[in-house]
C-alpha cells in the first residue's frame, strides 16, 4: 500500500515472533534482495549485495571493530553495530549503511524497517510488483 | 549471480580448497604409530590432557574477521569446504565450472619440523583427497601434497600416485630453501617426467619451522603478512631463473597461486636489466629472463589487485605480454577470492577465454 512516506511502499516481512534476536530474513522485492535482521532487538534492512562484488550480506558477521586511535592503542567499539561482508570483510555501519573505509563514497543501501501491529515491515521505494521470501541457510 | 558468466562456456578454477572437518578423517590412512604421533583415533586426547600434544601447523596470524567465507558454511553447519557435494552446488554449479583444482585448504605440513611425520601425513592426505573428494564428482581435480624437504620421499610419493589422471600438479610449498636450489632438481626432473607442474600456494609461510622468511623479519599483523606474500613469489621466480632451472628442465612449469600478479612487470624488467649487465654470473641463461618467465611461470589471478582505474590491469597485462600466464582462481572458500567474474568485466573476450580456461589447460596436466 502507498503511505505518507515519499516514494515508499510498505511491504510486510513477517510477524515479530518470526524474527527474533539473531535471526535473519531474506526478502526479494521486484528482483531486489533485501536482508532483514534482528540484532539484539534492533531491526535492520539493507540490500543483500556488497557494493564491492555483490556477495550476499545476509551471511555477514555482525560485530564491533577497532576505533581509529593512536599508534600502539587498540580501542574496541561499535559492538554489534558493524556488519562485515562474508567474503572480503568490508565493514559497514548497520545504522547508516556507510562503509568504515570510505563512508562518503561506499555504502550498502539501507531500507526503513519497523514494527507495525506485531508485524515487521520495510518500506520500499517502488511499488512492490513481486514479493517473495528466500531461504536463509543459517544465521552467522 | 552468473550474469557475467554468460559469455563463456568453460572454466577451470585453479584454486579450490577442501578442508578436513576433523583430523580423525585421516585415521584410515595412517597406521597406529602415526596416529599416536598425531594424537588421533584411539589416541585422541581431550581436555587438559591435550597440553603438549600434536598440533597441526597453522598460520599464526589472526584475521580481523574470518579467513573463510561466512556465506559458505555447509548445510550441516560445518566449516566451509568440508562437504564435497555442497561445494559442487555452492561453487561449481554457480560458476558453471568445468574443472575445479583442489589445493588442500587446511594446510600441508611441508615446513613442519618432523619431516618423517610430514611424509606420512602427505601420503594420508593424498589418499583422503582422492577417496573423499575426487571420487565425489567428476569435476574435481587435485594437486598432490609432498615433503619438499625430502626430495627422495617426494619422488616416491609421485611414483605411488602421480599416474592418477585426476592429479594435475605437485603442491610443493615454500620452505626456507630457494626454489632454484639443486635441492629440488630431482623433484623437478620427476615432475617433468610425469608432466606435472610445480604449484606454490601460501600456507607454510609463517606456519612451520622451515617456513621461508619474508626477508626483513616477521610481519606484525595479518594485513602486513598477507600483503607481503607477493614478495615470496618474486624471490622464488628470481631464484628459479637465475639458477638455470628452466634451461635444465625445459618442459617444467611453475605455478604461483594466490600471490597476485601486478608485480610481474617489475620482476621482468628488473631481471632483464640486470641480465644485460651481469649475465656473466649466470652464463647458462641464453635469453632474457622475462622470456623464461613468460614460458615457464604461471600466476593465479587471485587475490586480484584493484587499481584506481580497474581497466589499468589490462594495460599491465599487455605491457609484459602476460596473456598466456594468468589462471583464474576463485580461492573458494577463502575470504580473499572473487565472488564472481565482475573483477574481469573490463577484460576483452579473448583474454577472458585464456584466463578462464585455455591457460590452465596448457599449464596443468590435463
Amino acid at each position: 500500500m502507498e503511505t505518507g512516506r515519499i516514494s515508499a511502499y510498505k511491504v510486510e516481512v513477517c510477524s515479530t515472533d518470526q524474527l527474533k534476536p539473531s535471526q535473519r530474513k531474506l526478502i526479494e522485492i521486484n528482483g531486489v534482495e533485501i536482508a532483514v535482521m534482528n540484532v539484539e532487538g534492533k531491526l535492520y534492512a539493507y540490500r543483500n549485495a556488497c557494493p564491492h562484488q555483490g556477495a550476499p550480506m545476509v551471511y555477514g558477521t555482525v560485530t564491533g571493530t577497532m576505533l581509529p586511535c593512536k599508534r600502539g592503542e587498540y580501542t574496541y567499539g561499535h559492538d554489534q553495530e558493524i556488519i562485515r561482508c562474508p567474503l572480503h570483510s568490508w565493514e559497514f555501519h548497520l545504522t547508516t549503511g556507510k562503509s568504515l573505509f570510505d563512508p562518503c563514497k561506499v555504502s550498502i543501501k539501507k531500507y526503513e524497517v519497523t514494527v507495525e501491529d506485531d508485524t515487521v515491515v520495510i518500506y520500499f521505494h517502488k511499488r512492490p510488483e513481486k514479493v517473495s521470501e528466500k531461504e536463509v541457510r543459517y544465521f552467522v | 549471480m552468473n550474469d557475467h558468466a554468460t559469455d563463456r562456456n568453460q572454466l577451470i578454477d585453479c584454486d579450490v580448497h577442501n578442508f578436513l572437518g576433523d583430523l580423525d578423517e585421516l585415521v584410515p590412512y595412517l597406521d597406529l604409530s602415526w596416529q599416536k604421533m598425531m594424537n588421533i583415533g584411539k589416541f585422541k586426547k581431550d581436555s587438559v590432557l591435550n597440553i603438549g600434544s600434536f598440533q597441526f601447523p597453522h598460520v599464526r596470524y589472526s584475521h580481523a574477521s574470518n579467513p573463510l567465507r561466512t556465506d559458505a558454511i555447509t548445510p550441516s553447519g560445518d566449516y566451509p569446504g568440508t562437504d564435497p557435494q555442497f561445494l559442487v552446488k555452492d561453487l561449481f554449479e554457480r560458476y558453471n565450472t568445468t574443472y575445479g583444482i583442489l589445493n588442500v585448504g587446511h594446510g600441508s605440513m611441508s615446513a613442519y619440523h618432523n619431516i618423517d611425520l610430514t611424509i606420512a601425513y602427505s601420503t594420508a592426505c593424498n589418499e583422503w583427497m582422492y577417496d573423499k573428494w575426487i571420487k565425489a564428482d567428476p569435476r574435481y581435480r587435485m594437486t598432490m601434497v609432498c615433503a619438499p624437504l625430502d626430495p627422495k620421499a617426494t619422488i616416491s610419493e609421485m611414483q605411488r600416485v602421480a599416474h592418477r589422471p585426476e592429479i594435475v600438479g605437485l603442491n610443493l610449498q615454500n620452505v626456507n630453501i630457494p626454489m632454484g636450489s639443486r635441492h629440488f632438481w630431482d623433484i623437478y626432473e620427476a615432475a617433468e617426467h610425469y608432466g606435472l607442474p610445480i604449484v606454490l600456494h601460501p600456507d607454510t609461510e609463517g606456519s612451520g619451522e622451515y617456513s621461508p622468511s619474508q626477508f626483513i623479519g616477521p610481519a606484525s599483523t595479518y594485513m602486513e603478512w598477507h600483503t607481503t606474500l607477493a614478495l615470496v613469489a618474486q624471490r622464488q621466480i628470481a631464484s628459479l631463473v637465475c639458477e638455470g632451472v628452466f634451461e635444465k628442465f625445459p618442459k617444467l612449469k611453475v605455478i604461483f597461486i594466490e600471490y597476485g600478479f601486478s608485480w610481474l612487470p617489475s620482476v621482468m624488467w628488473r631481471m632483464d636489466k640486470n641480465w644485460k649487465a651481469l649475465r656473466e654470473s649466470v652464463p647458462w641463461l641464453k635469453k632474457l629472463p622475462s622470456e623464461y618467465i613468460r614460458s615457464h611461470i604461471r600466476l593465479g589471478t587471485q587475490p586480484i589487485e584493484e587499481p584506481f582505474k580497474p581497466a589499468d590491469l589490462i594495460s599491465l597485462i599487455q605491457m609484459v605480454k602476460a596473456e598466456e600466464m594468468l589462471l583464474f582462481c576463485s580461492d573458494y572458500p577463502h575470504w580473499d577470492g572473487e565472488f564472481d567474474e565482475r573483477a574481469f568485466v573490463h577484460f576483452p573476450q579473448e583474454l577472458k577465454r585464456k584466463i578462464f580456461y585455455d591457460n590452465a589447460l596448457e599449464s596443468y596436466r590435463f
